[in-house]
């Protein structure tokens, strides 16, 4: 056939609406496609320059000793950027009645090289940031330090053996989370300063950082030039590791939106599908007419592949487009959340969208479109020759194989992608199960049924393959719906439970027994929420079983038994927000020495339930047999132990007291009079952590809301392509049901009860779905806890029948709107 | 100009096979027409099929213009379709997408004919629908319809004109007026008209009349 007539077929083709059907399928699923990968893939690389902020460089080299000057030169060779920093705990002193513990820090010029340092002229003044850092002989100090060391702007300090001028107060740093140099509060100053303040010596205890920052290829060419050359006490951050809860955190929400954009391309997939069955159906007698006129099959064929292949582009082209559009809307209705401003998203998006359209035009629609050119011209004379069967499958199995290699492409995880597929097999297996036994019931209920169920029932049966297939897809779409929205339920959920509003954000270490009585009168006097006083001992587990562990330094092997110095405590119940997960809690005032130990430690000295350790608290050896292994959230902000014993065991043993306590931002100042009240104690402030984190939680609990109402938006599309694809036959059996006097009420009353009935079907089953691979992602790709979804198994039947029937019935509103007459001759 | 030889069609049934046609015999003259008549059921468009090639037989041989039909495949019988061959439909089988003038230039497009589109005019003027050109399908009436289907099967100017019923979803009148024009073109055109109809009327009108009866002709 010639190009131009090819051409002028396709134009007339296009006027009659079916290509604009299968062009929309395209161009939606393109879009969602697109519009979903480019805004996650922007989205993560604002993500991780946000976690690059909570390191204040891409990559750090820490150490406890100076770093060679070779390492320096050497990063400056790679192209990258740096900036060297030292920290460490020391006495500042004003006069002799003002002086305090702080956590001096002295960077160079440079610093940060990602995020920003805040400062104000004064304590609590406007802020500022950009550029600057304290310069040589001047320092900025926390706030709180104005009032402690009773100092102003311009008055002079101590550290060491140098006086400095105190020009700003620092208010936040980016790796404030990071750099903790001991406890106080922040110093900060200038590195040129460090060598005239004598502090620093041959065995202090300092912290040496050099910050690095640049592309990630010239980061990894320095990460392997220096791996080797690291010795004991030397360590590489990076942003990966930089903050195990917001890393975990940014780890879940990119595995979310991975999950979220594979599901677009299953919808994609599923919308393209529909829509091409319904032209394959519609374009039947066409092709009869065609081939009755001369036409031969290749030439058919020529004409379809043509079609489809321009269809291809130009969807492709359409949906890269409106996806562009739809990830700039969404990142500018972020915009104001975004800490830094996201990457640019590049081809890939545009590259997965253009696969995408291809698997599901050659897989899906590309198949029955062939088989149509070998349609019998004789249907054309004898219209009750059946249509070949216009989707086979191994059409499905090939097109079913093609979308869970783009999947796995796609999110890059065989668990996300398994998960899915997984409760997709259950969705359909169940599905086609379902399908059979209400078709063969339906004709016995229906049989003793009412008039309208007698209707519906009997079209539910006369068009059982069909309506399986779409109550499957149904099922499908409102699966990847209701899973999408529990996952996305539970992660927030789990976040904002790490961090409830009113979590403790300080610690408080190193109370004396006798100094109890004062804190707690402290704390009663301004009103502050504490946490319960544990008693702390440090101690050291030297064997097990009797055969002694070897010395940290002496294991070489990965994961091997070793001895472990850690923190203890006695408690004579289940410390909160513990769980058992061996053995059990002994009694109260049990005199037998129990050891509860956190399950991470067990491992690493190698010990379960039953066995013996001997424990060495100063200079005294105790055995202790383990009683229970536990898990302790490591982020829930209050006082975590690695060994509890029962009191009547520790409490012999000197030690002081440690908790946790909330300070609301205008009690800030109080840390000052406690500090003074209790001049040995430690505070470890975490509220500024806190504040960040919640920022980032929030900041993606966004993200992730826009992402969701997307691909319901996607699923919404699929459902309506489902409806439409079965119209024809019941707007003509509708509009026979009028001819022959059928009221109104019976004819809309039987869509109805049928659609319901195929909405709540598909309902239940997803709800069954969603669950098995809401199970598989939270369980094996989130790593969180499982609990069944009671109120999913309502909603999704119930939301199933809402929807579906009142899309089924809307679309099929015109059977009873335009005379009976008018329908049959249109369809 | 068509002869068919001991033609036998029979379909698979759940019931074993189904004998729709039992060894017709058939000779048509060119330019001449043929009316095959029959009860419905009785197998004259299981005969029509095969004999315009959109079917193949089980035994026996058509000859169509010199050519026999059952030596050839189903892109060689589609050429001979558009070649050779003309066919209005009961059910008019007219695309919905396409105007009046866009269905008639349809089989010329198809066969590489240049100017379809004046071709088309001319012949939907002769039929009396110069007005109707740019009309679709579905706001034409039943009459205008299968005028629209006989312009298109003249168009090509084919040896043979097959023709399905073409009065049976018209009223009495207009299908006296579509008749009396399919046989003017005809006779104007002196192509060979091959008709099946259960209307005696219709069928006296043309040279030759075969009747069917349980798949075996007789007649004439």
């Amino acid at each position: 056939m010639r190009q131009a007539l090819t051409w002028k077929l396709l134009a007339r083709e296009w006027r009659s609406g079916e290509l604009g059907i299968l062009l929309l399928a395209l161009v939606l699923a393109v879009s969602v496609v697109v519009g979903v990968s480019s805004f996650v893939t922007r989205l993560q690389s604002a993500l991780l320059s946000e976690s690059a902020r909570f390191l204040a460089a891409d990559m750090v080299v820490v150490s406890r000793t100076p770093l060679p000057a070779q390492w320096l030169a050497e990063a400056g060779q790679m192209g990258l950027l740096s900036s060297e920093g030292v920290g460490f705990p020391s006495m500042v002193v004003a006069d002799v009645d003002h002086m305090a513990l702080v956590s001096i820090k002295a960077v160079s010029a440079g610093y940060p090289l990602r995020g920003a340092l805040q400062w104000s002229a004064e304590p609590y003044g406007v802020l500022r940031s950009g550029g600057a850092i304290p310069q040589s002989g001047e320092v900025w100090l926390a706030p709180r330090l104005f009032a402690l060391l009773d100092v102003g702007l311009g008055d002079e300090v101590i550290v060491g053996e140098t006086s400095l001028t105190v020009s700003g107060a620092v208010r936040s740093e980016p790796d404030a989370t990071t750099a903790v140099f001991g406890f106080g509060p922040r110093l900060l100053m200038n590195t040129a300063d460090i060598e005239a303040t004598g502090v620093v010596q041959p065995g202090s205890r300092v912290e040496y950082r050099l910050l690095l920052g640049g592309a990630s290829n010239a980061i990894t060419e320095f990460t392997e030039w220096v791996t080797p050359q690291l010795e004991q006490g030397q360590r590489l951050d990076s942003v990966e590791g930089s903050q195990p809860g917001i890393a975990t955190t940014l780890e879940r929400a990119q595995g979310f939106l991975l999950l979220a954009g594979s599901l677009a391309v299953v919808l994609a997939a599923a919308a393209i599908t529909l829509a091409s069955r319904r032209f394959a159906e519609r374009h039947t007698q066409y092709v009869a007419i065609l081939k009755s006129l001369g036409a031969q099959s290749h030439e058919i064929a020529q004409l379809d592949g043509r079609s489809l292949f321009w269809m291809g582009f130009a969807g492709t082209v359409i949906g890269c487009g409106i996806g562009w559009g739809l990830q700039e809307l969404f990142i500018r209705l972020l915009g104001a959340l975004l800490p830094v401003e996201p990457g640019a998203a590049g081809w890939q998006p545009a590259l997965i969208g253009a696969v995408t359209a291809g698997v599901c035009l050659v897989f899906f629609a590309w198949p029955p479109l062939r088989r149509l050119g070998q349609a019998s011209p004789l249907r054309v004379l004898r219209a009750d020759i059946g249509v070949a069967d216009v989707q086979r499958f191994r059409d499905f199995l090939l097109g079913g194989v093609s979308i869970i290699a783009l999947m796995w492409w796609y999110s890059g995880s065989a668990l996300v992608t398994a998960a899915v597929i997984t409760g997709l097999g259950v969705v359909i297996g169940l599905g086609f199960l379902a399908a059979r036994l209400l078709l063969s019931g339906g004709r016995s209920v229906g049989g003793f049924a009412g008039s309208i169920w007698r209707v519906a029932l009997a079209g539910l049966q006369r068009r059982g393959r069909a309506n399986a297939l779409q109550m499957v897809i149904f099922a499908m779409a409102i699966m990847l719906m209701l899973l999408l929205s529990v996952v996305r339920s539970s992660l927030i959920g789990q976040w904002q439970s790490q961090l409830p509003a009113d979590a403790p954000n300080h610690f408080l270490l190193n109370l004396a027994p006798e100094e109890r009585p004062s804190l707690e009168g402290f704390f009663d006097n301004h009103d502050i929420a504490s946490e319960t006083l544990y008693p702390m001992t440090r101690g050291r587990v030297v064997s097990v079983n009797e055969a002694e562990l070897p010395k940290w330094q002496e294991v070489e092997a990965e994961g091997a038994p070793r001895q472990r110095e850690a923190n203890f405590t006695w408690s004579d119940q289940l410390p909160r927000g513990n769980v058992l997960l061996a053995g059990d809690w002994w009694p109260a005032d049990s005199e037998v020495p129990w050891v509860s130990v956190e399950e991470d430690f067990a491992e690493d000295i190698g010990a379960k339930v039953g066995d013996r350790l001997a424990v060495r608290i100063g200079a005294d050896t105790l055995e202790v047999t383990v009683r229970s292994i536990r898990s302790v959230d490591w982020q829930s902000m209050r006082p975590n132990f690695f060994m509890v014993f029962p009191r009547a065991v520790l409490e012999r043993f000197p030690g002081m007291y440690m908790t946790s306590f909330r300070l609301l931002p205008e009690q800030k100042p109080l840390l000052n009079q406690l500090v003074s009240v209790l001049p040995t104690v430690t505070v470890i402030e975490l509220d500024i952590v806190i504040k960040e984190m919640r920022s980032v939680v929030d900041q993606v609990a966004r993200a992730l809301e826009l992402v969701l109402a997307v691909i319901l938006m996607a699923g919404g599309l699929v459902l309506i392509s489902g409806v439409r694809s079965s119209l024809d036959g019941r707007l003509r059996e509708s509009a026979l049901l009028r001819a022959l006097g059928a009221r109104r009420g019976l004819v809309l009353g039987a869509l109805w009860i049928e659609f319901l009935v195929l909405g709540g079907l598909a309902g239940a089953l997803a709800s069954v779905g969603a669950e098995v691979a809401a199970w598989g992602l939270q369980t094996q790709v989130f790593e969180m806890t499982w609990a069944p979804t009671p109120l999913m198994w309502c909603l999704g039947p119930l939301a199933g029948a809402v929807i579906v029937g009142a899309l089924g019935v809307w679309s099929c509103r015109r059977v009873v709107r335009v005379p009976p007459i008018v329908l049959l001759r249109e369809v | 100009m068509i002869k068919v030889n001991q033609l036998l069609k029979t379909v698979p049934t759940a019931d074993g096979d189904l004998t729709i046609l039992r060894g017709v015999n058939l000779e048509i003259a060119a330019g001449a027409s043929a009316a095959i008549v029959g009860a419905s059921g009785s197998g004259k468009s299981t005969l029509l099929g095969l004999l315009a090639g959109m079917d193949v037989a089980s035994a026996g041989e058509i000859w169509l213009d010199g050519e026999c039909l059952s030596t050839l495949n189903e892109d060689e019988r589609a050429r001979l379709r558009a070649e050779k061959i003309g066919f209005v439909f009961q059910s008019f089988q007219l695309l919905p997408a396409l105007t009046a003038k866009e269905n008639v230039m349809l089989p010329l497009e198809l066969a590489g004919v240049p100017d379809a589109g004046g071709i088309a005019e001319r012949f939907l003027a002769e039929v009396g629908l110069e007005s109707r050109l740019e009309h679709y399908p579905t706001t034409l009436s039943g009459g205008e319809q299968q005028r629209v289907a006989i312009a298109r099967a003249f168009a090509r100017e084919p040896r043979i004109l097959f023709a399905d019923e073409p009065t049976g979803n018209l009223d009495t009148r207009t299908g006296e007026r579509v008749i009396d024009l399919l046989f003017d073109l005809n006779d104007r055109a002196s192509t060979t008209l091959v008709l099946v109809t259960h209307d005696e009327r219709l069928a006296e009108r043309c040279d030759d009349r075969f009747a069917m009866t349980a798949g075996e002709l007789s007649g004439p």
